[in-house]
C-alpha cells in the first residue's frame, strides 16, 4: 500500500496490488517528513487496465479470460485497488507521494473512536469497518453488544460506538433522521434503552404507542428485558395523566379546544371573554351552559318571565344568574359559537383529559425513569405543550433560584424524546408545541433540558430547531429534498450523501459536532421490541389457525358426526360450552376442516359422515 | 464550430463519388459466387472452432505463448532534428511478471559506427527507422525464446516485415525456432496484401478493372471463425518461406491475417484456432494477449518527454529536439 499520484494536504490516493480497501476504514500514512498521519477512506475502487470499460467493443469476454488462464496468464492478477483517503487533520505540507500506508492499532485511534467508558455513555452500536483494529482493544470495550445482520445475531467484532452523554452539556440535542424502514425508530429505541440504563429522567412523546419496553426481541433471552422493567412507565393521556384545568391559561384552553376541533375566530373570542383565571372545569362549563340556556330563551322579557314563574328560590336564583350573564355577554358571544365551545369542551372532558394531572410524570422523572406519554398525535401536540412548558419552567425556576441563591424545589434535568418531530415543531406554520420546543432547543442547554427529535422529513422540521441539533443520526434517506437538507445541516460529505439512499437498515452516519466529523456506524441489536412488529399477515394466519384449533377441540369427542345428526351435536355443544352454531354455519365449518385435512368426510347413500 | 471551406467539402463529396464508382462492381459481386471464386482460386474456405480447455492447457504445459510487439515514438521537429526511441517487448503468458524489454534510439544527428554514409540521406532514414524497430522486436523475441522456451511465439504484424527489414537477425530467430520446435506466427491486424485483387484482374471471365486490396474485398465476406488458407502458388510470401491465411476472428466484419513459417505449415490450423480462442468476440479481431503486450510496450508522449527532459541537458534538448511547433498554444 502506497500513496500514489498527485497529493494535497487534505486528500491522497492510495494504491495496492493485493489488498482491497473498505469505505470508512482508518489508515495511517507514514510520511517520511511529517510523521504518521491518520486518514479515513472516503472512496474505494478497483481497476484492471486490461479489462477497461469500453462501449465500443474490445471487451474481454469470459471465454478469452478463461483461455488466457489456461495458457498460464491470470488477467485478474493485474487488478489494482485504489482508495481516496481524507486526512482527519490537514497536514502542513502535501503528503509525500510514495509514502507507506499501514493499519493503525487500537491505541492509536482510541481518542478518535471511543468517547466514553461503556458504563457512563450510551452504547449505541459499532463503528463500521474497524474490526482490524480491535486486537489491542481493552477488555472493557469488548463484548458489549450484539449486532443484527442478515437475520442473525452477531457478536461484536468492531470498536463500539459509545455516545458520551456528558458532551450534551456542551453540544446539546440530537436529531434522528431517516426514511421509513431505515432503522430510525429502532435506533431511537436503542437510545432509549441506553438512557434507561443510565437512569436519566426522560419524557417520550409516543404517538404510535410503540415505545413499550416490556417485550423482549425474539433473539434475546427473556431476562435481558427485565433490566428495563421498572425503569420506564407508559402513561396514556386521559387515562393516567392529564391537565389540571385550574392551571390553564386562556391560550392553553384555546389550544386544547383547537385540538378537539378547529376553532373559528368567533369561538376563540368567546373563550377570551368567558374564561376567567382560576376557573375550574365546572365553573367554566357552567358559565357557558347558563349563557346558552339564556340565549335559547331568546329575549330579556322571556327570561324575566322565567324568573317571575319560578317555583322555588333556587330556580329563581338560577335564572337571575343567567340573566346577568346574558346581559354581559350576549352581545359579544354569538349563540352558535358558544355551543361550539361547549361540545369541544365536553369532548375533551370525555377523553378524561381534565380528570388527571401530571403528578405521575413528575414523580417518575424524580426517580430517573423514562416516562412514555401515549396518545393520538392531536392530543399529544396539545398536551405536550402544556406538559413541557410546565416541566421546563420547574427546572428553570430551580436553576434560577440556585443562581439567585433563593430556595426552590429540586427538579432534575431531563431529556425530551419524540418521533415524528415534524408534527410537533413544523416548519412554516405555527403549532402549539413549537414555541416551547424552540425555546428548549435554544436555551435548554443552560438548564439541562435536552431534545432528541426523530423525523423522517427533516425538511419539514423547523429550521431554528434543526440548527440546534448538535448530533445527528442519519439513516437511509431517499428523498432528494431531505438529502439536500441533511447536506446543509450536517458536516456530511458529498460522497457520504451519495451513499444515503443505499444504506442498509440500521447503518447510520453520525454527524457529531463534539467529534468534528461524521462516524459511520451500525446500531446494535435492540433488546426490547415494539409491540407492533408482528407482521399483519402472520397475525391473520395465526388467528385463523387458532380459530380452527378451537373448533376442532370442541368437536373432537363428538366424532364421527352424522350429517343428519347436526341438531343434536349442536345442542350438546351448546350445553357444554355455551356456544351456539346455526346448522348451515356448522356444516360449513366442518367442510372447511375437511378441506384443511383435519377431519375426513365420507359419503353414504343417506348422509355424509365426518370422522 | 469549425468553418468548413466550400471547396474542401466538394472535394470530399467527389471522393465519395469516385470511390463508390470504382467499387461498384466489386461491392455488387454476388457473395456466393465470390466465395466460390475464392475457393477455386485463392484457397480453401474452412470454419474453425476455438481450442478446448485441454488443448489450451497442453499449450501451457509446452511453454505457453510468447507475445512480441514493438513501439516507437519521437520527439522533436522535422528532419534531422528529432530523436526516435524504440522499445520491443516479449512477454510470456506463463511468467508475465518477467517481461523482456529491448530498446534503441535513432536520431539523424548521430550514427553508430556500423551505419554507412550511403544511408545518410532522407531516403535512407525511413528504412533505418524501420530496421531499428524490427530489429529490437526480433531481439526481444530471441531473448524471450531463450528465457522462457515457449510453445508459440506470437508477433504483432506480418512476419515478412522482419524478413525484409532485418534479414540477418530474422534468420537467426527463424532458425532457432525451427531447431527448438517453437511455432512462430505473426498476427496482422491491418492486412495490406492484394492477393485476391490480383487474381480478379487476371481472370478474364470477370470484367474487373482497377486494383483492389484484400482488406476491402474480404470485408464482411467471412463468417465468424471462418478462414481462407491461401494457396502457396498465389502468394508471393511463399517465396520468402511463409504460409498465410485470412480469418474473421471476431464479430467485427473486418478480416485479419496470420503468417507462419512454411516449415511449420502443419500447425497453421491449430494456430488459427489459438488466435480465435484468445480473441474477444466483440473486439477488433486481435488476440487479447497481443493487445496486452502492445499496451505494455507503448511509449506515451509524456514518457518520452519526461525521459528526455530528465536525462538530456537542457541546452541540448532546446537546441536539437524542441520543435517550435510544439510550443504552439493556440
Amino acid at each position: 500500500m502506497k500513496v500514489v499520484g498527485i497529493t494535497t494536504q487534505q486528500e491522497v490516493y492510495v494504491g495496492s496490488r493485493d489488498r482491497n480497501f473498505r469505505i470508512n476504514e482508518f489508515l495511517i500514512i507514514s510520511d517520511p517528513y511529517q510523521g504518521d498521519l491518520m486518514g479515513e477512506v472516503v472512496e474505494a475502487k478497483t481497476y484492471n487496465r486490461y479489462i477497461p470499460l469500453s462501449i465500443h467493443g474490445d471487451l474481454a469476454d469470459s471465454s478469452v479470460i478463461e483461455s488466457l488462464k489456461a495458457i498460464g496468464y491470470n488477467i485478474e492478477e493485474d487488478t489494482i485497488y485504489i482508495a481516496k483517503i481524507r486526512l482527519l487533520n490537514e497536514a502542513l505540507y502535501p503528503i509525500e507521494t510514495g509514502s507507506d500506508i499501514r493499519i493503525p492499532s487500537f491505541q492509536e485511534v482510541k481518542d478518535l473512536m471511543v468517547q466514553s467508558r461503556a458504563e457512563e455513555g450510551l452504547v449505541l452500536g459499532v463503528i463500521k469497518n474497524t474490526d482490524q483494529m480491535v486486537e489491542d482493544m481493552e477488555e472493557q470495550y469488548k463484548d458489549l453488544l450484539y449486532t443484527f445482520e442478515e437475520g442473525k445475531l452477531m457478536e461484536q467484532r468492531d470498536i463500539p460506538y459509545i455516545f458520551n452523554i456528558r458532551d450534551m452539556h456542551q453540544y446539546p440535542h440530537i436529531g434522528v433522521f431517516g426514511g421509513s424502514g431505515s432503522g430510525k425508530s429502532f435506533g431511537l429505541r436503542v437510545i432509549l434503552e441506553e438512557l434507561m440504563k443510565l437512569s436519566i429522567p426522560t419524557i417520550v412523546l409516543d404517538p404510535h404507542f410503540e415505545m413499550d419496553f416490556s417485550e423482549t426481541e425474539s433473539y434475546m433471552t427473556e431476562e435481558m428485558a427485565k433490566i428495563y422493567e421498572d425503569k420506564f412507565k407508559c402513561l396514556q393521556v386521559g387515562f393516567h395523566t392529564g391537565v389540571r384545568f385550574e392551571d390553564l391559561s386562556a391560550q392553553d384552553i384555546k389550544n386544547l379546544l383547537d385540538a378537539s376541533g378547529t376553532l373559528t375566530d368567533s369561538m376563540s373570542n368567546v373563550v377570551d371573554i368567558l374564561f376567567k383565571r382560576n376557573d375550574s372545569y365546572n365553573s367554566f362549563s357552567n358559565r357557558l351552559k347558563m349563557l346558552t340556556e339564556a340565549q335559547e330563551e331568546g329575549s330579556l322579557d322571556r327570561i324575566d318571565a322565567r324568573i317571575a314563574d319560578a317555583t322555588s328560590d333556587l330556580e329563581r336564583e338560577g335564572w337571575q344568574k343567567r340573566k346577568e350573564i346574558y346581559l354581559s355577554y350576549d352581545k359579544t358571544c354569538p349563540y352558535s359559537s358558544v355551543r361550539g365551545i361547549i361540545w369541544r369542551l365536553h369532548r375533551l372532558n370525555n377523553e378524561g383529559i381534565f380528570s388527571k394531572d401530571i403528578k405521575p410524570i413528575e414523580e417518575g422523572l424524580h426517580m430517573g425513569k423514562l416516562i412514555v406519554i401515549q396518545g393520538s398525535t392531536r392530543i399529544l401536540q396539545v398536551f405536550s405543550t402544556y406538559l413541557l412548558n410546565n416541566l421546563y419552567r420547574k427546572r428553570r425556576d430551580y436553576k434560577d433560584a440556585l443562581y439567585k441563591q433563593t430556595t426552590a424545589d429540586y427538579f432534575p434535568p431531563f431529556i425530551i424524546v419524540t418521533d415524528e418531530a415534524h408534527n410537533f415543531a413544523p416548519k412554516g406554520y405555527d403549532s402549539p408545541s413549537k414555541s416551547i420546543l424552540k425555546e428548549i432547543s435554544q436555551e435548554g442547554r443552560k438548564y439541562g433540558s435536552f431534545l432528541i427529535l426523530a423525523t423522517q422529513r427533516p425538511t419539514l422540521l423547523d429550521e431554528t430547531i434543526t440548527a440546534q441539533l448538535n448530533t445527528k443520526f442519519i439513516f437511509r434517506t431517499v428523498r432528494a429534498s431531505d438529502i439536500q437538507t441533511i447536506k446543509e445541516e450536517t458536516d456530511i460529505t458529498e460522497e457520504e450523501s451519495r451513499r444515503l439512499p443505499y444504506l442498509r437498515t440500521g447503518d447510520v452516519f453520525i454527524s457529531q459536532a463534539s467529534m468534528g466529523r461524521t462516524i459511520f456506524s451500525r446500531i446494535r441489536a435492540a433488546i426490547t421490541t415494539s409491540p407492533h412488529t408482528e407482521n399483519p399477515f402472520d397475525e391473520l394466519k395465526n388467528k385463523v389457525e387458532e380459530e380452527d384449533g378451537k373448533f376442532l377441540e370442541i368437536i373432537k369427542d363428538k366424532l364421527p358426526i352424522n350429517g343428519n345428526d347436526f341438531l343434536n351435536v349442536i345442542k350438546e355443544i351448546e350445553e357444554e360450552t355455551g356456544l351456539t352454531y346455526p346448522i348451515k354455519f356448522f356444516e360449513e365449518k366442518l367442510d372447511y376442516l375437511v378441506e384443511k385435512g383435519h377431519i375426513k368426510k365420507e359419503k353414504t347413500p343417506f348422509f355424509n359422515v365426518y370422522r | 464550430m469549425y468553418n468548413i471551406d466550400k471547396g474542401l467539402k466538394e472535394r470530399i463529396i467527389n471522393l465519395n463519388k469516385v470511390l463508390s464508382a470504382k467499387y461498384e462492381d466489386v461491392l455488387s459481386l454476388d457473395r456466393t459466387s465470390f466465395r466460390k471464386f475464392i475457393g477455386q482460386n485463392v484457397g480453401m474456405l474452412a470454419k474453425v472452432e476455438k481450442l478446448s480447455k485441454e488443448e489450451l492447457s497442453h499449450c501451457a504445459r509446452k511453454g505457453g505463448i510468447l507475445g512480441v510487439d514493438g513501439s516507437n515514438n519521437r520527439m522533436g521537429g522535422a528532419y534531422p532534428h528529432f530523436v526516435e526511441v524504440y522499445q520491443g517487448l516479449a512477454m510470456s503468458s506463463i511468467q508475465s511478471n518477467k517481461p523482456v524489454f529491448k530498446t534503441d534510439f535513432y536520431t539523424p544527428l548521430y550514427f553508430e559506427g556500423e551505419d554507412n554514409l550511403l544511408e545518410d540521406t532522407r531516403e535512407g532514414e525511413e528504412s533505418i527507422r524501420k530496421r531499428k524497430l524490427s530489429t529490437i522486436e526480433v531481439e526481444a523475441a530471441l531473448e524471450g525464446i531463450r528465457q522462457f522456451k515457449p510453445h508459440v511465439v506470437m508477433m504483432d504484424g506480418s512476419l515478412i516485415r522482419y524478413d525484409i527489414e532485418c534479414f540477418d537477425r530474422w534468420m537467426e530467430l527463424r532458425k532457432e525456432c525451427e531447431q527448438k520446435d517453437i511455432i512462430l506466427i505473426g498476427v496482422i491486424e491491418d492486412i495490406k496484401t492484394s492477393i485476391i485483387g490480383d487474381l480478379l484482374l487476371e481472370d478474364e471471365s470477370l470484367d474487373i478493372k482497377g486494383y483492389f486490396y484484400d482488406r476491402e474485398l474480404l470485408y464482411g465476406l467471412l463468417e465468424y471463425g471462418e478462414m481462407i488458407l491461401v494457396n502457396e502458388r498465389v502468394t508471393k510470401k511463399s517465396d520468402e518461406g511463409f504460409s498465410t491465411l485470412f480469418m474473421r476472428s471476431s464479430q467485427s466484419p473486418a478480416v485479419i491475417g496470420m503468417d507462419i513459417l512454411d516449415t511449420q505449415k502443419e500447425h497453421l490450423e491449430d494456430m488459427a484456432r489459438l488466435v480465435l480462442s484468445l480473441t474477444p468476440e466483440d473486439s477488433r479481431g486481435v488476440p487479447l494477449w497481443i493487445d496486452i503486450v502492445d499496451r505494455e510496450v507503448r511509449i506515451p508522449n509524456q514518457m518520452i518527454r519526461g525521459l528526455l527532459e530528465s536525462y538530456l541537458d537542457r541546452e541540448i534538448l532546446e537546441i536539437f529536439f524542441t520543435s517550435e511547433r510544439d510550443k504552439r498554444t493556440l
